[in-house]
């Protein structure tokens, strides 16, 4: 526990100090994973149905193309991203906490949503992390997810704000 | 309260009770049993009401609840539920010729493109999920404040901002890229086409510059375009409009035809 304690601090630091709205990579040998947090003016039930209401998304998200089936534990998802958009990723939802995480993924990773109620705002964390023993052969291979983050979570912000809003 | 004081005041919201019920149902028959089981539902539990909301609210609630035991089992209606619906009437020749009957001897069967417009919208919106539906119907047609028809449907403020703009939003793109009224590359002209059938002497043009929503439609954008077509709907009593037995009548057969159509797996 002793040895274990500067690490914790080290990552409870590096969050602590994450620039909201600004995607952050750590790449390993065998491991990639992307980071972006961001304080969001609205309850986070209306983030919620934002993130799990799968036909909706390509309405106010511009980094998917399309996203078809429910949004529900087990269920299967496919997912066309601006990303790789000739490309139809087909994903689990592995996690579903209402209104606290969401996971979904496959094989080779798996995207965390992580929504956290402070007061009248909601802090929101998003990370992706891919890998496995194979990673070292197509890492290079796979495009840096950092603006695609930064770009998702400006227009989850700004949705989410926008109905917050709304009166 | 008592039954009296009770049935006074239902029966003086009662025509938007109906209107809120026919377009959430789709069905007359339906909304008209609804009616009477809210009644039963509401007057037997009068001792239950403690005027914490208004007494509309609370019998809003009870109608919603009613009508959405019934409604949760039923697949939505599609995007394109007026082309599926025009198909089947151009392959009916029986439909139109009872309309047009119907038109001929009935004095509250006159076609109106505005009243096409709101029977339209009734359609359309069918299509959404069956929360947003509701929030729209309750805050664009009735007046509710969100805190009321959070009440209504038991959820919270947040959510009912929540389906309603999500709502607002796909109710606008569908007529934009469909409604041929306000955007000249729209693929549905069925108002116009139907009022040529019907009112084969009337100068179209005069008729379209006579609604809001048309005369609009190259300056205005487009929330406000589907602001002007929500106060056409909150002006048009669907049991009660000049031709408001023409209008039913449609609907009858567009329930029965997109009902055909899901039990096919449509």
């Amino acid at each position: 526990m002793k040895c274990l304690t500067p690490l914790i601090l080290l990552m409870t630091t590096i969050s602590a100090h994450a620039q909201p709205g600004k995607a952050s990579t750590v790449r390993k040998s065998f491991s990639r994973e992307t980071t972006i947090v961001q304080t969001i003016n609205a309850d986070p039930s209306i983030v919620w149905s934002l993130l799990t209401n799968a036909s909706d998304f390509a309405r106010w998200n511009s980094t998917i193309i399309s996203l078809q089936g429910n949004i529900e534990t087990g269920e299967k998802i496919r997912l066309k991203s601006t990303l790789d958009p000739q490309r139809t990723f087909k994903l689990k939802i592995k996690v579903l906490v209402p209104e606290r995480k969401l996971i979904w993924g496959d094989a080779m990773g798996s995207r965390t949503f992580t929504l956290e109620k402070k007061g009248i705002t909601t802090h929101f964390t998003m990370s992706e992390k891919i890998g496995g023993l194979m990673f070292p052969l197509f890492a290079n291979k796979i495009p840096s997810f950092d603006q695609s983050f930064e770009q998702f979570t400006t227009d989850l912000k700004k949705e989410a704000e926008t109905i917050s809003q709304s009166k | 309260m008592t039954i009296e004081e009770f049935t006074h005041q239902f029966e003086r919201f009662k025509p938007q009770l109906k209107t809120y019920l026919l377009r959430m149902t789709a069905n007359a028959h339906k909304t008209e049993d609804l009616v009477q089981d809210t009644w039963i539902r509401a007057s037997s539990s009068l001792s239950s009401f403690k005027g914490e909301s208004s007494l509309k609210t609370w019998v809003f609630s009870i109608a919603s609840n009613l009508a959405k035991d019934d409604l949760r089992k039923r697949k939505r209606w599609p995007e394109n539920a007026t082309d599926i619906c025009k198909e089947a009437a151009l392959n009916n020749p029986d439909h139109f010729r009872e309309a047009l009957h119907l038109a001929e001897t009935n004095n509250h069967a006159k076609f109106e493109i505005r009243e096409h417009i709101a029977f339209c919208f009734l359609c359309i919106a069918k299509s959404l999920p069956l929360e947003q539906h509701l929030c729209l119907l309750l805050k664009e047609i009735h007046d509710f404040k969100l805190g009321e028809i959070a009440e209504i449907l038991q959820t919270s403020v947040p959510q009912v901002k929540y389906h309603l703009h999500t709502a607002r939003q796909k109710m606008i793109g569908i007529f934009d890229g469909r409604c041929a009224l306000i955007n000249q590359e729209g693929v549905c002209h069925q108002c116009t086409e139907i009022n040529g059938i019907f009112n084969p002497e009337q100068n179209e043009q005069e008729a379209l510059n006579r609604i809001k929503l048309f005369k609009e439609s190259k300056k205005a954008d487009k929330e406000h375009l589907f602001e002007l077509r929500m106060k056409i709907l909150k002006e048009i009593d669907p049991f009660q409009s000049g031709g408001h037995v023409l209008e039913l009548h449609h609907l009858e057969h567009n329930r029965k035809v997109i009902e055909e159509y899901l039990k096919k797996g449509g």
